[in-house]
């Protein structure tokens, strides 16, 4: 007994030590960051790159071929991203690449995406409140129910008593079967919130991997299949509600292959060469010409320009991160919401 | 006679210093042995060690045969333990203390003894143990023992913060079961007077080994004061082991020793003590026979 | 054996059950209030986005409970060495010491399953189970915190030499600190079969201290 006490004692110390020594050595090392933050000009045909460098930390801002910019530069070479300062300075212009634009027009093509393998790498709640998208007043109402998808439909549970509504169960359940879902559901997506311009339901990918999706309009169940390209098995969907509704959504297949859900409901490849969403930090920072996506894996930054109309590659810009920090045991990860040892 | 407790070769340091090397005593059934000794000579080690609480260096302690270390954990029934301070567990009273050791020794418990000796406290039977005093605690100690009835008793300092009645009691009362159902007891005290009327045997210890190991009767018929006059100034330089603690305050010169008076006075003759007339010769209790072989320093 | 336990802790039991089940009860309270004001859908609502589990106020109490709980059994048995009456009983020291620490985790283990029974019977009338179960979840954790810190103080209590305690200390609070990393609710899920294993594996090492005792260390 005493020598198998001594070994889960020498054992807990062990792991303590693997645990908290890196841990201690990392922490008090000051990190050194060449985390580029870039933006994809049309007019420059370059990405602009922000960082901040030398003794002062003072913020650079330099294009590929090395070139520095100087702030006022930089405001008029990204006019989409920079517009409220150029604005206010009375320099916006009153066309870009030949066409007119508005600062309204700017604001409602403007997006922005961030996604992050924590919101996706957690022990979510698979309960889902579906908003009436067509709501007769002009703000959203959060419902008086919330669905779930189980092995064999959909069921609405009433907040109120607790219940499953049977009746709106089955009219949704049918709806989709209807149209070929086949159940449980792989993956949901939606925004489940009213504080939002307007709501699109949810993109739901079935037990065949093939995409749908559901809004509640006017009381009743609208179901929409994404056709899919041969070959293309989509793992993970994300619902995207953008303020000029260009498209509906990010899609990954297998090949970890970035696909934009079109407002056509056409499944649209970009130029992205590889985003896993479970391990990647995304960023899209897009206007009415290009996208600039940005995907951060272990190892470098990758910075993809892309078309806005047909999210074809139009430049590329890869640096690799050096990470000097020592490996150790870990409970948590940047990456998830689990905890759990690893190294 | 058959040992009870057959202790060999012992040797403990705490850290690097020495309490003693190897040490070896046995108690025979039946007896009672005292362990005396300067603070600091090991009893409380020895005690610990002979309790099972403490891991000599070296050296094997065996009791009832079996060595402590690895005892068959039935043969505790036969063991009494008092440790310092007669400590008892002090959130039970004297009803729930009883009842929780009784479990514990089965067909040998004697309830009415444990009663017979609570009855005589004054404390109500649901008074908790920590609210009583030393003495009466003590009481509540000794009546467990008696009611487990052990053969073989360990008792750690029985008489600290005892006042001197219930010293006495405690004295009185163990001496009496003792004697009576031929147990064997091994115990320390400090106090030496205690140790007079109970003991049989006695250990002395010094720093770091055993003076002498003799019936208490012995010591007291063998041991004497030699006492002489000497010139003053005269310091004695004396190195035969069996004189003990030789020393001359102004022209008192005296000395302890377990040989006869003609001898004495021959091996101080031949060492050139300059003693001017008569060897005086005394008999001792055991405090000034404790004194007399351990020094006063 | 179990007498003796019992007597030492029966007045903090009472408190640890009563005072366990009394924050069990106030996070249910707060949980009812909330729904009384806004309703029950802005409860769902706030659970599904912002994270709220109601039970974060009982995050450190099965913590202070099990500490206590090893104090209150352990203190009196070191308190002027009464350990050393404990084992001097005609029994094996293996059986006493799984004896004593079988009745403090049957205890804390009893207190932990009445303190989720009390949160289960109100919040599965209210709340999906994809919600409630994700509230239990989130303080299961917690709770095995509370028998870690029971077993880790009486290894650390148990143990002789003070030196060796502080050491004991800092390794107890490490490993407590293991229960508490994570924020996001649920998220020790995956992890909870080998964190339970893991705390149960902390029970052999108070048989060091035991052994130790037995050597006389100090």
């Amino acid at each position: 007994m005493r020598k198998i006490a001594d070994f889960i004692l020498c054992f807990i110390v062990l792991v303590l030590l693997v645990w908290q020594l890196p841990w201690l050595i990392n922490f008090l090392r000051t990190p050194d960051s060449n985390n580029t933050f870039a933006l994809y000009s049309s007019l420059a045909d370059d990405f602009i790159c922000n960082q901040f460098v030398g003794e002062d930390k003072k913020l650079h801002r330099y294009g590929t071929d090395g070139r520095e910019y100087s702030t006022a530069e930089t405001d008029s070479l990204l006019p989409c991203f920079f517009m409220r300062q150029l604005v206010a300075d009375g320099r916006f212009p009153d066309s870009i690449h030949g066409r007119a634009v508005t600062p309204h027009e700017v604001l409602q093509t403007n997006i922005s995406i961030r996604l992050n393998p924590r919101d996706i790498n957690g022990n979510n709640i698979a309960l889902y409140p579906l908003i009436e998208s067509m709501p007769k007043r002009v703000d959203l109402e959060w419902p008086d129910d919330m669905f779930r998808i189980t092995d064999t439909g959909i069921e609405f549970i009433k907040m109120e008593t607790n219940e499953v509504k049977t009746q709106k169960s089955r009219l949704f359940t049918e709806a989709l079967q209807e149209k070929g879902f086949s159940f449980p559901a792989l993956w949901v997506s939606g925004n489940p919130s009213v504080r939002k311009a307007y709501d699109e339901g949810y993109l739901i990918l079935d037990a065949q991997h093939r995409l749908f999706h559901l809004k509640r309009c006017a009381g009743r169940p609208f179901v929409h299949e994404f056709p899919i390209p041969e070959g293309v098995i989509l793992t993970h969907v994300f619902a995207i509600e953008p303020a000029a509704r260009q498209f509906r959504g990010l899609a990954v297949d297998t090949e970890n292959r970035l696909y934009v859900l079109t407002s056509d409901y056409r499944i649209a490849l970009t130029g992205v060469e590889s985003f896993q969403p479970v391990t990647d930090r995304l960023m899209i920072l897009g206007n009415m010409f290009d996208w600039t996506v940005s995907v951060l894996d272990d190892y470098a930054i990758h910075h993809y320009a892309l078309d806005a109309t047909d999210y074809h590659l139009i430049r590329r810009l890869d640096r690799t991160l050096s990470d000097s920090s020592l490996p150790g045991l870990h409970f948590t990860s940047g990456d998830d919401r689990f905890c759990y040892p690893r190294f | 006679m058959e040992s009870v407790i057959s202790c060999q070769h012992l040797t403990h340091y705490y850290g690097k210093r020495k309490i003693y090397e190897d040490l070896s005593f046995e108690v025979p059934q039946g007896r009672i042995l005292g362990l005396l000794g300067k603070n600091g000579t090991g009893k409380t080690t020895t005690i610990n060690i002979l309790s099972g609480y403490l891991k000599p260096r070296s050296g094997v302690c065996r009791i009832f045969g079996q060595d402590i270390q690895t005892m068959d954990p039935s043969l505790r029934r036969r063991i009494g333990l008092l440790i310092e301070g007669h400590v008892q567990y002090q959130f039970m009273n004297i009803e729930q203390i009883e009842k929780f050791y009784a479990r514990f020794y089965p067909n040998q418990w004697r309830r009415d003894a444990y009663y017979e000796l609570m009855s005589k406290l004054k404390v109500a039977p649901k008074q908790m143990i920590s609210r009583m005093s030393c003495g009466q605690r003590s009481q509540v100690a000794l009546g467990l023992i008696l009611a487990q009835n052990p053969d073989l008793l360990v008792l750690d300092d029985f008489s600290i913060g005892l006042d001197p009645g219930y010293r006495r009691l405690f004295v009185d009362y163990l001496r009496e079961f003792v004697k009576a159902e031929n147990k064997t007891v091994f115990l320390t005290s400090h106090i030496i007077q205690d140790m007079e009327r109970l003991v049989d045997d006695c250990i002395i210890m010094d720093y770091g080994r055993i003076l002498t190991q003799q019936p208490l009767q012995q010591i007291l018929q063998t041991l004497h004061r030699y006492s002489a006059t000497v010139p003053e100034g005269y310091e004695p330089q004396l190195s035969d082991a069996e004189l003990y603690h030789p020393a001359a305050i102004r022209k008192h010169f005296e000395v302890y020793s377990f040989l006869p008076p003609d001898e004495v006075k021959q091996r101080l003759m031949k060492a050139g003590v300059p003693m001017q007339g008569e060897l005086n010769s005394e008999s001792l209790n055991l405090e000034d026979a404790f004194i007399g072989l351990t020094g006063k320093y | 054996m179990y007498y003796k336990e019992w007597i030492k802790t029966r007045w903090y039991l009472l408190l640890m059950f009563l005072s366990t089940s009394g924050f069990a009860g106030y996070c249910l309270l707060r949980l009812h209030r909330v729904i009384a004001l806004k309703g029950i859908g802005h409860v769902w609502e706030i659970m599904l986005t912002h994270d709220v589990v109601f039970v974060d106020y009982l995050k450190y109490v099965p913590l202070v409970a099990g500490l206590l709980l090893a104090v209150v059994q352990f203190a009196p048995e070191m308190y002027h060495k009464c350990l050393k009456l404990t084992l001097h009983l005609p029994v094996s020291h293996l059986t006493v010491i799984t004896q004593m620490l079988g009745f403090g985790v049957a205890i804390v283990l009893v207190c932990d399953i009445l303190n989720f029974i009390i949160l289960w019977s109100y919040m599965h009338q209210v709340l999906a189970y994809e919600l409630w179960s994700r509230c239990l979840l989130t303080a299961l954790p917690w709770y095995l915190a509370g028998l870690a810190a029971y077993l880790l103080a009486a290894w650390t209590i148990l143990e002789p030499d003070w030196r060796r305690r502080v050491f004991n200390l800092l390794v107890s609070l490490l490993v407590i600190k293991i229960y508490f990393i994570s924020d996001a609710p649920a998220s020790y899920n995956g992890f909870l079969p080998y964190l339970s294993v893991f705390t149960l594996a902390l029970l052999p090492l108070n048989w060091i201290s035991i052994a130790r005792f037995k050597e006389g260390k100090e």
